[in-house]
């Protein structure tokens, strides 16, 4: 009794350590992210379009009503002609259908956040499995692991997409699953593999194997904490590509989504409203410049992220 | 380097099959077979259908389906489009790959020179404005939604100020009673191209081994000599007004293009620029007394662009993807565009047909952007 | 000896201003070298003697002060140069081995061009004449002239090493600073390439700072030594004196803590305690903290000078008055 006791406690402590020490590097990563600056723009975008996101759903509760204000099947009965410029009842105006802007944009954002982190989440945990195990076990995983790699990093994502869109119909939960499995046995797996090999060559890897350590132990509990920062990283490039690739395939009309902000351009584009960019300028820029704004804040923390991770670019 | 390249060249073989297989499964992912997109068109008369079942061995179990399909690819039989029936895919591709390769071709090497000589020069200016405007301009073209920046190239340059075309690949009118046909046009300026670039480059190698003093001099001239040829040539020959025509086309999708792909290419360079400024070399090259503009560009810039060749290598799949959609957005009938407006109509074996060769297309470039490095990097050259 | 310095440096401050505060790198320090002398500086890892060969060369990161002091070459006072007359200077008149010699040529270019490139940049000789000069040196250092096309990366760390020398002697400078120019390399190697080092030198009657922290090196190919300590010289002078009767405990501690390479048999010591945080420097003598003789006065005042004929140090306790050995 008192063994497993003693066997459950020295990991606690360990675990304890680590936490703590993590805390600490946290607060110092925190303030060599501040000193970057352009990862706290990136931040305030992001924080920005979270607080649009969230307040869609509670807006749609109180003030705004359902059968004018809903992003895809509502209709501004109060306006005259469609779309409609901006007014105090509808902030960015209507769109050709008679739906408000203001709405499908926020609307919109939600589903980009849960396509980014739906995507970045595959990325991450295909590329963390794909770099510790290549790295851990060498040889030919390595080397299958490694070719697969390659032919990855070789496919054109948007057009993978856009055949696929043809032969199967691509919805977002697809969408996201093929640009994680892209990104994460392609170049994160790559980037995450080198680091881990820096790992793998630590003398308390080999400690822990002649302790006895199964491969699955020493890799979840020794490799793979060294990875997370930099897979935190790929995150944001990834929920960029995602959000990006997203957008691009909606704008073409060739994904089977409700609502989205590459959407909302292709409407403007159907209804014959794409170059009279002065005159509705609300048809065109609200979701164009979501999607860059958005794209770049994720890039921009990736970037910020990227000085604090690789000390190699810290400015001197 | 034969030995490297027969080894990349191995590994692109390698990859293409693959990638061929993948696309095989992918075709067969979907319900029913590959002869079900044919029984669904109207356009396709019963016998045609039957030939294609044949030709795509659909009656035979899948492994031999699967023979047969690399089968095709080798021998170019993508069987026939619908919304180009009764023209073959290969054919609409034949058409159309040359028009991709030269839009990409271009905007890639003005892209990757113009990043790479911003770069250098930010990397060596660190602070100031021009820093900052150069990296918030960066970062915007780069992640800016490409279809709208597209749009607003069009609409500020074509639509507003007129100066250009809105999209296409030329102007019908202009065209209606030419006597020529646009690809033969197309053609001839790509041989054009060709030579002037073959022309060029051997002036500048024999220049560059000889240590000429005069080499600047004799590099103009022989670029001025060339372009007057070329406009000689052309404006004897009477297609002039197509070929400029095309020319018109081509300028707004390459300056988008170009100007998506830049700030990637002067982003990386600035990072790789001051990576080697700590190098060793770099303090020799300055204690040698050399002028600062030769330690930039001689040693700093020149080791920098190694790991920048090899990023580009690395990104040439997004920046094929880049082009489809450029290529979507300014009508540019080539690979790209092909490819959605296959997908769009539902053309599925011109959609597919034109996957596998933006596939094979990336590789090599792939293949290609090696031979570069390779000759860019003297331990691999030797 | 003292006829006709090459190199006089006067009282040199170099600082580097950081975000933590000023690292005072090299901290008033004077020395000159004769035609034809080679002198040596000596100090641990941190002390500021690579440091002061770039200074020297006025080759100082964004960050580095030249707050006062003179480095007169031939005559001319470096300091006071522009930036392009500085150009002209360096390597024509002032050249340098590095310490990492493996980085220290361009891994995309072939090693005779970057020598003809030098040569070129003091338009010393052009075209066929630098090839022949580099045939020249080539010769000198000898390596194998078929080398001369080849690329870094298939020279030995031997061979690049040479090349590294045959660069600095290209254009015939007064004066070459070698910092640690053999670390690098394993024992036999260094040992050939110093002595080939010590004969271009005494035939080419040419100047040379040795850096390095190895005192057994100082002592085979230098005619004076400095030690520093701190961005300081502590104690100065004649190889041969320094070595027989050290006066600073500093140098007495270095000298044990390396082997001797005249063979005699003693117990190998190391310096106890780390070297002097360069941003907070103690007061007195800096060395006092891990001084054996530190007395009260060590730790409140600087040291005087200790003048024994040409050899000198800043020590308030010399070693050689205690009777220690």
């Amino acid at each position: 009794m008192s063994a497993v006791n003693a066997q459950h406690a020295v990991p606690t402590a360990l675990w304890r350590a680590r936490l703590r020490l993590a805390l600490q590097s946290l607060r110092e990563n925190w303030q060599l992210f501040v000193r970057t600056r352009i990862g706290i723009i990136g931040l305030a975008i992001i924080g920005l379009y979270a607080l649009l996101a969230l307040a869609h759903p509670i807006l749609m509760n109180t003030v705004w009503e359902p059968r004018t204000y809903d992003p895809v099947v509502g209709y501004a009965f109060d306006e005259t002609q469609q779309p409609a410029p901006p007014s105090l009842k509808h902030l960015l105006g209507t769109d050709p259908l008679g739906r408000d802007i203001l709405s499908q944009l926020m609307f919109s954002a939600r589903s980009e956040f849960l396509l980014g982190l739906l995507a970045a989440t595959v990325t991450v945990v295909i590329g963390t499995a794909v770099g510790a195990i290549a790295a851990y076990f060498g040889g030919w995983v390595d080397t299958l692991l490694m070719r697969l790699a390659d032919i990855m990093i070789m496919m054109p994502a948007i057009s993978v997409l856009i055949v696929l869109s043809a032969l199967i119909g691509v919805e977002h939960f697809e969408l996201a699953l093929i640009i994680g499995i892209l990104s994460g046995f392609g170049a994160t797996g790559v980037v995450l593999k080198s680091q881990a090999l820096s790992v793998v060559v630590k003398p308390y890897i080999d400690a822990a194997r002649s302790a006895g350590g199964g491969h699955f132990h020493i890799i979840l509990v020794h490799i793979v904490p060294n990875l997370l920062p930099l897979s935190f990283l790929y995150m944001m490039f990834t929920v960029t590509s995602a959000i990006f690739s997203e957008a691009v395939l909606s704008f073409l009309g060739l994904l089977d989504v409700r609502m989205s902000w590459g959407l909302m351009i292709h409407t403007t584009e159907s209804a014959g409203y794409l170059l009279q960019v002065t005159e509705f300028w609300w048809l065109i820029f609200p979701a164009s410049l979501s999607i860059t704004l958005l794209c770049s804040a994720f890039y921009l923390v990736g970037r910020s992220l990227d000085e604090v991770v690789n000390p190699r670019l810290r400015s001197r | 380097m034969a030995k490297y390249l027969l080894k990349r060249l191995a590994q692109i073989l390698v990859t293409l099959f693959v990638f061929l297989t993948l696309v095989f499964f992918i075709v067969n992912a979907q319900p029913g077979d590959v002869s079900n997109f044919y029984a669904l068109n109207p356009d396709v008369p019963p016998e045609t259908r039957e030939r294609l079942q044949d030709l795509f061995g659909v009656n035979e179990p899948l492994w031999k389906q699967y023979l047969v399909h690399i089968k095709n690819t080798f021998t170019g039989n993508f069987g026939i489009s619908f919304s180009h029936y009764p023209r073959s895919v290969a054919d609409v591709i034949m058409e159309r790959l040359p028009r991709t390769v030269v839009l990409f071709m271009t905007a890639t090497a003005l892209s990757f020179y113009l990043g790479f000589a911003l770069g250098k020069i930010l990397a060596w200016r660190r602070g100031g404005w021009f820093e900052y405007t150069s990296t918030v301009g960066g970062v915007t073209l780069y992640t800016v939604f490409t279809p709208w920046f597209g749009l607003m190239m069009i609409w500020l340059f074509a639509f507003k100020a007129g100066w250009l075309p809105i999209g296409k690949f030329l102007d019908p009118v202009l065209w209606r009673d030419a006597s020529i046909d646009a690809n033969s046009v197309f053609n001839q300026m790509i041989l054009t191209a060709f030579v002037v670039s073959v022309v060029v480059f051997a002036v500048f190698v024999i220049t560059g081994q000889r240590r000429m003093g005069n080499a600047r001099i004799i590099r103009i001239a022989s670029i001025a000599l060339a372009s007057l040829a070329v406009a000689g040539v052309w404006i004897s020959s009477g297609t002039v007004v197509f070929a400029w025509d095309i020319l018109r086309h081509m300028v707004l999708p390459v300056v988008t293009l170009t100007l998506i792909s830049f700030a990637g290419t002067m982003l990386l360079t600035r990072n790789s620029m001051l990576e080697t400024m700590r190098e060793d070399f770099v303090m020799a090259a300055r204690a040698k007394g050399l002028p600062e503009r030769a330690v930039r560009d001689k040693h700093v810039a020149r080791n920098a662009l190694l790991p920048v060749v090899t990023s580009f290598i690395f990104s040439l799949a997004f920046a094929v993807d880049g082009g489809v959609i450029t290529e979507s957005i300014f009508s540019w009938p080539g690979m790209g565009q092909t490819l959605v407006s296959a997908t769009l109509t539902e053309d599925l074996p011109l959609a597919v047909g034109a996957f596998v060769f933006v596939g094979i297309f990336v590789l090599v470039a792939h293949l290609v952007a090696d031979v570069l490095y390779a000759y860019l990097d003297p331990r691999i050259r030797y | 000896m003292t006829t006709d310095p090459v190199l006089v440096v006067e009282d040199l401050k170099m600082h580097y201003v950081t975000r933590a505060g000023t690292v005072r790198a090299v901290d008033g320090v004077s020395f000159a070298v004769a035609r034809g002398q080679s002198l040596g500086l000596v100090g641990e890892s941190g002390c500021g003697k690579s440091s002061i060969a770039m200074t020297l060369l006025k080759l100082l990161p964004d960050n580095a002060r030249l707050v006062s002091g003179s480095i007169i070459l031939n005559g001319v006072d470096l300091t006071t140069l522009s930036e392009d007359q500085m150009r002209a200077h360096r390597w024509d008149r002032i050249s340098m081995v590095f310490q990492a010699a493996m980085n220290s040529l361009d891994p995309v270019y072939r090693v005779g061009d970057q020598i003809i490139e030098a040569l070129e940049a003091h338009s010393a000789s052009a075209g066929r004449d630098a090839m022949e000069r580099v045939r020249e040196l080539f010769d000198l250092v000898s390596l194998d002239p078929t080398y001369i096309r080849r690329y870094p990366h298939e020279y030995s760390g031997g061979m690049r090493q040479r090349a590294i020398i045959a660069m600095a002697l290209a254009c015939e400078p007064d004066i070459i600073i070698a910092d640690e120019p053999t670390t690098a390399l394993d024992v036999i190697v260094q040992d050939h390439i110093l002595r080939e080092m010590q004969a271009i030198q005494r035939s080419l009657n040419m100047s040379m700072i040795y850096i390095s922290h190895d005192m057994a090196v100082i002592a085979e190919v230098c005619d004076v030594v400095g030690v520093m300590y701190a961005g300081k010289l502590v104690e100065f002078g004649p190889t041969t004196e320094v070595y027989a009767r050290p006066i600073h405990p500093y140098t007495k501690a270095l000298m044990s803590a390396f082997p001797s390479v005249r063979g005699e048999k003693h117990d190998l010591t190391t310096l106890p305690g780390e070297p002097p945080d360069l941003l907070d420097l103690p007061a007195g003598c800096a060395f006092h903290p891990r001084c054996a003789y530190a007395t009260d006065e060590c730790r409140t005042s600087i040291p005087p000078t200790v003048q024994r004929g040409d050899h000198w140090a800043t020590c308030w306790n010399p070693v050689d008055d205690l009777g220690g050995e």
